[in-house]
C-alpha cells in the first residue's frame, strides 16, 4: 500500500517539477521564474522526504531540513535583488 | 706545479689592484697595476729553460668532472711564446695607457678591465683542458666587450662592442659545440689526450663537424673573411685596447686554437681547403681594403686581417715548415703592429686627428715618432733587416711548395706576391700620408711630440723589431723551435733563420712586392677613382641593420602570437586537451565495460531531463545574466538530489550549500556588472567555441562512461574497513576528511582562507559604478529592510545555529562535519545581512573574519602538532570513549578540534568574501540618498 | 630529527597562520619581522632537512600515521629535499627585498607570501599525487591573489588571464586525477608507479588519457607552447617581489612532469612506458625557439626577463624529453640556477626601471642612473649567468644539457637551439645593457631614490649564488647526479617508499 502511494506521489512530484521548470523557463517575468525555482526547492524537498520514508531512514529529514532553509535564503537573496538591486546594504 | 697555478691567477688578483689604487695618482695605480703581471712574467721566464729543452709542465685540480670541466693548466713552447707576448705587451700598453687616457677617463676601471682581459688571455693559452679552454676563450670576449665599449657614451663604441660580441660570441657558441663533440670522440677533455689521439679524431666520423665548429670560433674571433668585419669596428676602442687586444693577442687567440690543435685536427684535406683558402680570401681582402682606409686605425685594422690571413693561410698549408713560419710571423706581427697602434695613438693623441686626408707633412713636428712609426711599417711591409721580413720570406717559400691545388697551386705564391704588394702600398701610404705629402689640413691641435715616457713602449717593441731582423737566432731561436715543436706534438724540422738566403725565388717575390708596392702607392689616384665607383657600404649599418630587422620580425611574430586575447589562450589549451585526450581515446574500442548496470526509473529520468534542460538553458541565457543564475540553480539542486539519490547525503548537502553561497555571492557581484551584455562573439567563433565545448564535453563524457562501466579495486577499500576501528567515525566520508586525508584538508581550508584574503585584497579598494535602477529602468525600491524579512530571518538564526551545531557534532559518525557546518553557519548569518544590512550587523557581531580565518587554520594545524608529544607523525588522531552521567557515553577525538578548525575557516572565509562585497556599497549609498 | 621533512610545509603554514592574528597582524612591522624570521627559520630547516636527506638517505613521513598507499605520504629525497632549500632561499632573498618597502602596495602581502611558499614546498615535497593538486591549489590561489598586488588595471586585467587559465587548468587536473584513480585505484606516486606496470589493454589505454591530460596540466603551469602565452604579461606585470618568487613557480611544473613522467609513467610502466616523450620533444624545442623569438623581441627589461623564464622552461623540457639520468642531473642543477639568475633579473629590473624615470625599463635612450656601477655590476653578472656564458653558473647547466643527449638525432634537435637560444640572448642582452647603461641624455638627476640597503642586499644574495654554483659545482653536479639516479631507479623511488611491496 505505501509502496503504491509512493510511486503515486513520485509521479505528481515529477508533474510539479516539470510544469516548474517549464514555468521558470517561460517566465515572462523574473518574479515568475523565481517562483518556480523555490516552488522546485519545495518538490525537492518533498522528494528528499519520499526517498527517506522509501528507504525507512530518517537521516534524509534533517536533509530536507536543511534544503528548506537554503532554499528560503536563495529565495530571499534574489527577491532582495529584485527590490534594491544590492542584496548586502 | 703550484706556480703554474698561479700563473694565470696572479693576474686575477690583479684586477682588484686597480680599483684599489685608483684614487692614489695616475703613475702610482700604473705601477702597482703593472706590478703582478710582471712578477707573472718573471714567472713564466723562470720556466724558459726547462721548456727549451723541451719540457713540458702540467698542473690539474678536479673541478667539475660532471662536464669534463677541470683546472688544468699546461706551459709548453706554444703557451709560452704566447705568455710572454700577453704579458709583455700588455705591461707595454699600461705604461702607455698611463698617458693617452685623458684625465677623464676613470683609468682605475680601464686598468681593471685589462688586467681581467689579460687574465683571460693567459688562460686561453694555459689551458690543458678543452672545457677550461672555452671558459676563458670567452672571458676573452667578454672583458673585450668591455674595454671596446670603454667610451660607452659613443654611439660606434657600443655599436663596435655588440658586434664583437656578436660574432665572437657565436664563433665561441660553435667552438664550445665543437670541443664538446672532441672531447666525447676522444672520450676525455683533457687536452693532451686530444693532441696524443689525431689519428684516432681524425679517423672519426665526426671529424668534418669537429673541424668547422672549431674552426668557426677561431675565425671569427681572429677576424677571418667573411667574419672580419667586426675587427675594423671594434677600433672605436681607446688605443692601447686596439694594440693590445686587435693586434697582438685577442685576434691571435683564433691563430693560437688553429695552432693549438694542430696535431690533432689538421694534415687532412679538408683542413687545408678551409684554413687555407680562408687564410687566402682574408690575407688578400684584408690587404686591399686596407689600402683604402682614410682612418690610421682603419689601415691598421685591415692589414691586420690580412697579416692574420697569412698566418692562418700558413697553418693550412699543412707542412711542418708552414706551422714554423706561422709561429714566426705571429711573434713579429704582434711586436710590429703593436708598435704601429702604438703610435697611430700618439699621432691622434697629439694631433686630435686620424684622417689621413688630414694629417699631412708630420715629420716637422714629431720627427721621433715619425721615425718609429716608419722603421715599424717597414717591417709591416717586409723590408729587410726588419722582423717582418723573414717571416714573410719564409711564407713566399712556403707558398712555392705548395702542390695542393694541382694545377692551379702557382696560383698560391701568385697570389702571395700580390697581397705583398697590396702591403708594401699599404705601409708606403701610412708613412708617406702621414709624415710627408704637403702641409696638415685643419687638424684640432697642433701636433707635437708625446710625453717622454708615451713613447717608451714604442721604442722598446721598435728595437725588438730590429733586434729579431738582425739577429734572429739570438733574439728567438730557441723561443721559436720550443714553440714549433709544442705546436706539431712532436720535433721541428729543420729551418733556418737567416737573413741571407742567397738570390733565390722568395726574394725576387719580395723584390716584386717592393717595387709594385712602391708603384701601387705611386698611382694611387687611380686606384682611389676606379674603388669610388663602388657604393660605400658600412658593415656596421649594414650588421645594426640586420639586427634590427630580425628585431622587428620577431615582434610582429610575437605580436601576433600573444595577442592578448584570453579565448584564445584558453582556446589553446583546452585544444591541447582534445589532442591529448583524443589520440588515445581513438585506441579504445569499446567504451562500455562489463560492470553490471543499474536499473533506470522515471524519476531518474526525469531529473536527468531537467538537469539537460536547465544546463542548455543555462547556456542559452548566458547573456540574461539573473535568468541564467536562475537556471543554475536549478542545476544545482537537481545534483545535490543525485547525490543524495546514490546513498552520498554529505555531497549533497555540500553541494547544495556551497551552491547557496555561490548564488548570493554572484548577485551581489550582479549588482555592478550590466543586466545584459552584448553580443561580442562573431558567428566564426561562437562556431569554433561551440565545436571545441563539444568535442571536450564529448570525450570527457566517454572516458566517464568508460570508467564507470568499468570495475575497480581501489584504496577506498581500506577506508571503509578502517573508518570506525582506526578513526573512530562511522562516517568514512569524514573520517577521510579530517584524518585519513586531513592533510588534504588543511591544505583545502588554507586555500579557502587565501581566497578570501586574495578576494578582499582585491576589492578592498575598489571603487565601482553602481547603477541606480534597475534593467528595465525601473528605480530601486525605497525599503531597504523589509519587516517581514527581518522577522523571519532573526527567527532563523538560532535554529540555524542549532542544526550546525547538531551537525558538525554528530559529523564523525553521520552525515555532516565542521565543512557543512561551516556553510550552514554562514548562510545563516549571511540571511542576517540581507534582511538587516551591514550597519545593523556590525553592531551585533563583533567577529574579526580575518582573525576566524587565522585561528580556524591554527586550530586545525595546532591539533595535528598535538600529536607530535606524543610521538606520533602529524596529523595523527587519537580518539576514545567516555561516560558523564546524564549525557551517557560519549567519544572525543582529536579530530573534532581538527574539524572545529575547518568549521572557523569556512565561516571566517565566506564571511570576509560576502560581507566585504556587500560592503562595498555601504560608504556609497547615503550620497546616492541625497540624491533621491 | 623525525618531523623534519614536514617543516617546510608547516613553518610558513604556521608563519601566515600567526600573521593573520593579532598582534602581529597589526602592524606591518612586525609582519616584517615576522617574515624574515620565518623564512630564516625556513632556511635553516631545509638546509638541515637536505643534510640529513644526504646522511640517513630518503626520508619518508606518513601523515597522520596512515602509511602509503592509503595515507598521504611526504617523501623528503634528494630532489625534493634539494628543490625546498631553493626555495626557501629564494624566499629569503625575495622577502628582504619586498620588506625594504614594495610589502605596502596591499592588504595581506606577508600572509599570503608565506602560503605561498607552503604550497610550492608541498608540492614537491609531496608523494601523493591528489595532494600535489591541493599545493597547486594553495599556490595558484596565493599567487592570484599576490599577482594583483600594488595594483592597477594592467595588472588586474595580467592577473585575470592568469587566473582563468590555470582556473582550468585546476579542472583538467581533476580530470586527470579521476582517470588515473579510476584505472589505478590509487593516489599514491610509488603505488601508482607500480601499478601502472600492471596496467593492459584497455584499462591501459584510459589510464593513458588521464596522464596525457596531466601533460596538458604540468605543461600550462610550466609555460610549455601552445600554453606559455600568459607568462610575458603576467610576470612583466607582477610587482618585483612577487615576479621574483614566480621564477620558481614554471619550475613546479617542471618538477611534476619530472616525478610524474619519470617515477610513475618511466620506463616501468608497461604499455605507458615514456608516454611523455613523444609529446615533449616538439613542444620543448618548440618552447625553446618561441622564447628565444620573445627574448629578441623584448621592448623592455622585465619582458626580456619573463621570455627568458619561457626559455628555460623549454630548455627543462628538452631535458625531460630526453628522458635520461644524465639529462635529469642537469635540469636540476640547471633549475637552481635559472630559478636564481631570473629571480634576481625580475629584482633588478625593479630597481633599474626606478631609477631611469619615465623611461622606467624600456630599451630607450633615458637620464642616467644614481648608482651606475653598482647597478652595472650586477646587470653585469645577472646577463652572463642568464646567456650562459663563462664564469657564471649558466654554462655549467648548459654543458650539462648538451653533454645530456643521447643520440645523433637530439643532438642535431637540441644542440643548435640551445646554442642559437644562448646567442639571442646574449645579442638581446648586449642591446639592453648598452642602451640602458650608456645611452643617456643630460646628466643625472636627483629625483630618482637609490636602491636602499635590503634591496641591494637581496639582489646582491641571489647573484651570489651564480659563482658558488660554478665553484662548488663538482660537489654540487655530484649531488644532481645521486638525485638524478635515485628518481630514475624505480627500485628506490617506487618500492623503496612502500614498506613490504616487492617487484
Amino acid at each position: 500500500m505505501l509502496n503504491i502511494t509512493i510511486i503515486a506521489v513520485a509521479i505528481c512530484i515529477c508533474i510539479a517539477l516539470i510544469l516548474n521548470l517549464w514555468r521558470l523557463l517561460k517566465g515572462p517575468t523574473i518574479s515568475d521564474r523565481i517562483l518556480a525555482l523555490d516552488t522546485m526547492y519545495i518538490n525537492a524537498i518533498a522528494l528528499i522526504l519520499l526517498y527517506g520514508i522509501h528507504a525507512r531512514s530518517s537521516l534524509y529529514f534533517e536533509a530536507a531540513v536543511l534544503i528548506a532553509m537554503l532554499g528560503f535564503v536563495s529565495t530571499a537573496a534574489l527577491c532582495k535583488y529584485l527590490l534594491r538591486g544590492d542584496i548586502i546594504e | 706545479m703550484n706556480s703554474l697555478i698561479w700563473l694565470p691567477f696572479l693576474p686575477l688578483l690583479g684586477t682588484l689592484v686597480p680599483l684599489l689604487s685608483a684614487h692614489l695618482s695616475r703613475t702610482a695605480c700604473a705601477f702597482l697595476t703593472a706590478a703582478l703581471p710582471a712578477l707573472t712574467l718573471l714567472l713564466v721566464l723562470s720556466h724558459a729553460g726547462d721548456i727549451f729543452q723541451g719540457e713540458r709542465f702540467h698542473a690539474v685540480i678536479p673541478w667539475i668532472p660532471a662536464i669534463g670541466l677541470d683546472l688544468a693548466f699546461r706551459l709548453d713552447g706554444l703557451a709560452m711564446l704566447f705568455a710572454i707576448l700577453i704579458l709583455g705587451i700588455g705591461l707595454l700598453v699600461i705604461l702607455y695607457a698611463r698617458y693617452y687616457l685623458s684625465a677623464k677617463d676613470s683609468i682605475g676601471k680601464f686598468y681593471a678591465y685589462l688586467i681581467l682581459f689579460m687574465f683571460a688571455m693567459l688562460g686561453v693559452v694555459l689551458s690543458d683542458n678543452l672545457i677550461q679552454l672555452w671558459f676563458f676563450w670567452e672571458l676573452t670576449s667578454i672583458s673585450s666587450f668591455l674595454l671596446i665599449s670603454f667610451w660607452g657614451h659613443k654611439t660606434e663604441a657600443r655599436k663596435g662592442a655588440r658586434m664583437a660580441l656578436t660574432v665572437t660570441g657565436a664563433g665561441g657558441l660553435a667552438l664550445l659545440a665543437g670541443l664538446l663533440i672532441l672531447g666525447n670522440t676522444v672520450g676525455s677533455f683533457s687536452l693532451q689526450d686530444v693532441l696524443d689521439n689525431g689519428d684516432l679524431i681524425k679517423a672519426s666520423a665526426n671529424y668534418p663537424i669537429i673541424v668547422v665548429l672549431v674552426l668557426l670560433g677561431a675565425f671569427t674571433k681572429s677576424a677571418q673573411f667573411p667574419f672580419h668585419f667586426w675587427l675594423p669596428n671594434a677600433m672605436a676602442a681607446p688605443t692601447p685596447v686596439s694594440a693590445y687586444l686587435h693586434s697582438a693577442t685577442m685576434v691571435k687567440a683564433g691563430i693560437f686554437l688553429m695552432a693549438r690543435f694542430y696535431p690533432a685536427l689538421a694534415d687532412t684535406n679538408l683542413w687545408f681547403l678551409i684554413v687555407s683558402l680562408t687564410g687566402l680570401i682574408t690575407f688578400l681582402v684584408g690587404a686591399y681594403i686596407a689600402l683604402f682606409q682614410h682612418d690610421l686605425k682603419g689601415l691598421l685594422a685591415n692589414s691586420t686581417i690580412s697579416h692574420l690571413g697569412l698566418i692562418t693561410l700558413l697553418l693550412g698549408m699543412g707542412t711542418d715548415l708552414a706551422a714554423v713560419a706561422a709561429i714566426f710571423h705571429i711573434i713579429n706581427h704582434a711586436i710590429f703592429k703593436a708598435s704601429l697602434f702604438m703610435a697611430a695613438g700618439i699621432i691622434d693623441h697629439e694631433s686630435g686627428s686620424r684622417d689621413m686626408r688630414n694629417l699631412n707633412g708630420l715629420w716637422k713636428y714629431m720627427p721621433y715618432t715619425a721615425t718609429l712609426a716608419m722603421v715599424a711599417s717597414a717591417s709591416m711591409a717586409g723590408v729587410p733587416l726588419m722582423n717582418g721580413f723573414l717571416s714573410k720570406e719564409m711564407f713566399f717559400t712556403e707558398t712555392l711548395h705548395q702542390a695542393s691545388l694541382g694545377s692551379l697551386s702557382w696560383f698560391i705564391p701568385v697570389l702571395a706576391t700580390l697581397g705583398g704588394v697590396f702591403a708594401v702600398a699599404y705601409s708606403m701610404r701610412f708613412i708617406h700620408d702621414v709624415f710627408f705629402n704637403g702641409e696638415p689640413i685643419n687638424l684640432p691641435k697642433t701636433p707635437h711630440e708625446p710625453p717622454r715616457y708615451m713613447r717608451v713602449p714604442v721604442e722598446i717593441l721598435v728595437a725588438i723589431c730590429l733586434f729579431v731582423g738582425i739577429f734572429p737566432s739570438l733574439a728567438v731561436g730557441d723561443l721559436l723551435f720550443a714553440a714549433a715543436n709544442a705546436t706539431l706534438n712532436g720535433p721541428a724540422p729543420d729551418y733556418s733563420l737567416a737573413i741571407w738566403h742567397g738570390f733565390n725565388l722568395p726574394l725576387v717575390m719580395s723584390i716584386i712586392a717592393l717595387i709594385g708596392g712602391l708603384l701601387m702607392y705611386k698611382n694611387r689616384a687611380h686606384l682611389f677613382k676606379f674603388q669610388a665607383q663602388f657604393p660605400a657600404s658600412d658593415p656596421k649599418l649594414v650588421f645594426e641593420s640586420a639586427i634590427q630587422w630580425l628585431t622587428r620580425q620577431s615582434q610582429a611574430l610575437i605580436a601576433w602570437a600573444e595577442n592578448g586575447s584570453l579565448q584564445r589562450y584558453v582556446f589553446f589549451v583546452l585544444a591541447f586537451a582534445v589532442v591529448m585526450t583524443a589520440s588515445s581515446l581513438l585506441k579504445l574500442n569499446t567504451t562500455a565495460g562489463q560492470r553490471p548496470e543499474i536499473p533506470l526509473d522515471a524519476l531518474s529520468i526525469t531529473c536527468a531531463v531537467l538537469l539537460c534542460i536547465s544546463a542548455l538553458a543555462t547556456v542559452i541565457w548566458h547573456r540574461k545574466r539573473v535568468v541564467a543564475l536562475i537556471t543554475l540553480s536549478v542545476v544545482g539542486l537537481i545534483v545535490s538530489l543525485a547525490f543524495a539519490k546514490f546513498s552520498a547525503p554529505d555531497l549533497a548537502l555540500t553541494q547544495l550549500s556551497v551552491e547557496v553561497v555561490t548564488v548570493i555571492l554572484l548577485i551581489l557581484a550582479l549588482f555592478f556588472l550590466p543586466q545584459k551584455t552584448p553580443k561580442e562573439s562573431s558567428p566564426r567563433r561562437i562556431v569554433r567555441d561551440l565545436s571545441l565545448a563539444s568535442l571536450f564535453g564529448g570525450i570527457v563524457g566517454t572516458i566517464s562512461y568508460a570508467l564507470m562501466t568499468r570495475p575497480l579495486d581501489s584504496i577506498s577499500t581500506f577506508f571503509t574497513e578502517n573508518s570506525k576501528t582506526g578513526g573512530g567515525g562511522t562516517n568514512v566520508v569524514n573520517v577521510i576528511l579530517v584524518d585519513f586525508r586531513g592533510f588534504d584538508t588543511l591544505g583545502e581550508i588554507t586555500v579557502l582562507g587565501i581566497a578570501a584574503l586574495g578576494i578582499y585584497k582585491l576589492i578592498a579598494r575598489m571603487r565601482l559604478f553602481m547603477p541606480s535602477a534597475d534593467g528595465n529602468g525601473l528605480a530601486w525600491s525605497e525599503d531597504r529592510h523589509p519587516m517581514l524579512l527581518k522577522v523571519i530571518s532573526q527567527s532563523l538564526l538560532p535554529l540555524a545555529l542549532l542544526v550546525s551545531a547538531y551537525i558538525f557534532l554528530r559529523g564523525h559518525n553521520m552525515p555532516g562535519g565542521g565543512f557543512i557546518a561551516g556553510l550552514v553557519t554562514s548562510v545563516a548569518i549571511i540571511q542576517q545581512y540581507i534582511a538587516h544590512g551591514v550597519e545593523w550587523i556590525k553592531t551585533r557581531i563583533k567577529f574579526d573574519y580575518q582573525i576566524m580565518i587565522g585561528s580556524g587554520i591554527g586550530i586545525a594545524t595546532l591539533s595535528g602538532l598535538g600529536s607530535w608529544v606524543f610521538g606520533h607523525t602529524f596529523l595523527s588522531s587519537w580518539f576514545d570513549y567516555f561516560y558523564l552521567p546524564v549525557i551517557g557515553k560519549f567519544e572525543l577525538a582529536s579530530a573534532m578540534i581538527f574539524d572545529l578548525g575547518v568549521f572557523l575557516t569556512v565561516v571566517g572565509a565566506t564571511m570576509l568574501i560576502l560581507a566585504n562585497l556587500g560592503q562595498l556599497t555601504t560608504s556609497e549609498r547615503p550620497t546616492q540618498q541625497e540624491h533621491e | 630529527m623525525q618531523h623534519l621533512s614536514i617543516f617546510p610545509v608547516l613553518i610558513p603554514l604556521l608563519f601566515g597562520v600567526i600573521m593573520l592574528l593579532p598582534p602581529i597582524s597589526r602592524s606591518i612591522h612586525s609582519q616584517r619581522v615576522a617574515s624574515v624570521v620565518g623564512c630564516l627559520f625556513l632556511l635553516l630547516s631545509c638546509a638541515a632537512l637536505l643534510y640529513q636527506i644526504n646522511n640517513q638517505g630518503v626520508q619518508l613521513y606518513a601523515l597522520g600515521g596512515w602509511q602509503a598507499p592509503f595515507g598521504i605520504a611526504l617523501i623528503a629525497d634528494k630532489v625534493s629535499g634539494l628543490l625546498v632549500l631553493l626555495t626557501a632561499f629564494l624566499a629569503l632573498a625575495v622577502i628582504l627585498y619586498a620588506v625594504a618597502g614594495q610589502d605596502k602596495g596591499g592588504a595581506y602581502f606577508h600572509p599570503l607570501f608565506m602560503f605561498q611558499i607552503m604550497g610550492i614546498n608541498g608540492a614537491f615535497l609531496t608523494g601523493d599525487l591528489f595532494n600535489l593538486f591541493v599545493f597547486f591549489e594553495v599556490l595558484l590561489i596565493a599567487s592570484y591573489a599576490l599577482l594583483i598586488h600594488a595594483g592597477g588595471k594592467q595588472k588586474t586585467q595580467a592577473a585575470l588571464h592568469y587566473v582563468i587559465l590555470n582556473l582550468v587548468g585546476s579542472s583538467l587536473f581533476l580530470f586527470g586525477l579521476g582517470i588515473l584513480y579510476g584505472t589505478l585505484g590509487t593516489l599514491n606516486m610509488a603505488d601508482m608507479a607500480i601499478k601502472v606496470g600492471q596496467l593492459q589493454g584497455e584499462t591501459a589505454t584510459i589510464a593513458k588519457t588521464g596522464a596525457l591530460l596531466l601533460l596538458v596540466v604540468f605543461g600550462l603551469k610550466a609555460a610549455m607552447l601552445p600554453m606559455h602565452f600568459w607568462l610575458p604579461k603576467t610576470y612583466s606585470s607582477a610587482s618585483a617581489p612577487v615576479a621574483a618568487l614566480f621564477a620558481i613557480m614554471t619550475k613546479v611544473g617542471v618538477y611534476s612532469i619530472f616525478r610524474v613522467y619519470t617515477v610513475i609513467f618511466g620506463e616501468n610502466a608497461g604499455e605507458l612506458a615514456n608516454i611523455a616523450t613523444p609529446w615533449l620533444w616538439p613542444l620543448a624545442l618548440l618552447t625553446i625557439t618561441i622564447g628565444s623569438i620573445g627574448v629578441f623581441a623584448s621592448p623592455n627589461l622585465k619582458t626580456l626577463s619573463a621570455n627568458l623564464v619561457i626559455v628555460s622552461s623549454g630548455t627543462l623540457l628538452a631535458c625531460a624529453a630526453i628522458n635520461s639520468e644524465a639529462a635529469t642531473s642537469a635540469a636540476l642543477y640547471y633549475m637552481v640556477h635559472s630559478t636564481l639568475a631570473s629571480a634576481g633579473l625580475f629584482l633588478l629590473a625593479d630597481v633599474i626601471a626606478r631609477q631611469r624615470g619615465k623611461a622606467e625599463d624600456r630599451f630607450v635612450r633615458s637620464r642616467p642612473f644614481v648608482q651606475p656601477k653598482m647597478i652595472g655590476f650586477a646587470f653585469a653578472i645577472v646577463a652572463l649567468a642568464l646567456v650562459g656564458m663563462p664564469p657564471l653558473s649558466g654554462f655549467v647547466g648548459k654543458i650539462m644539457i648538451l653533454q645530456a643527449t643521447q643520440s645523433s638525432t637530439q643532438t642535431m634537435w637540441v644542440w643548435p637551439l640551445i646554442l642559437v637560444g644562448s646567442l639571442s640572448a646574449l645579442v638581446a642582452f648586449s642591446r639592453a645593457g648598452t642602451t640602458l647603461f650608456w645611452r643617456h641624455n643630460g646628466s643625472g638627476s636627483a629625483e630618482a631614490e637609490p636602491a636602499k640597503p635590503l634591496e641591494i642586499t637581496s639582489i646582491g644574495l641571489l647573484l651570489l649564488t651564480t659563482p658558488l654554483l660554478v665553484i662548488f659545482g663538482g660537489v654540487i653536479s655530484e649531488f644532481t647526479q645521486q638525485a638524478a639516479f635515485y628518481l630514475h631507479d624505480i627500485q628506490s623511488s617506487a618500492y623503496g617508499l612502500l614498506p613490504g611491496v616487492s617487484p
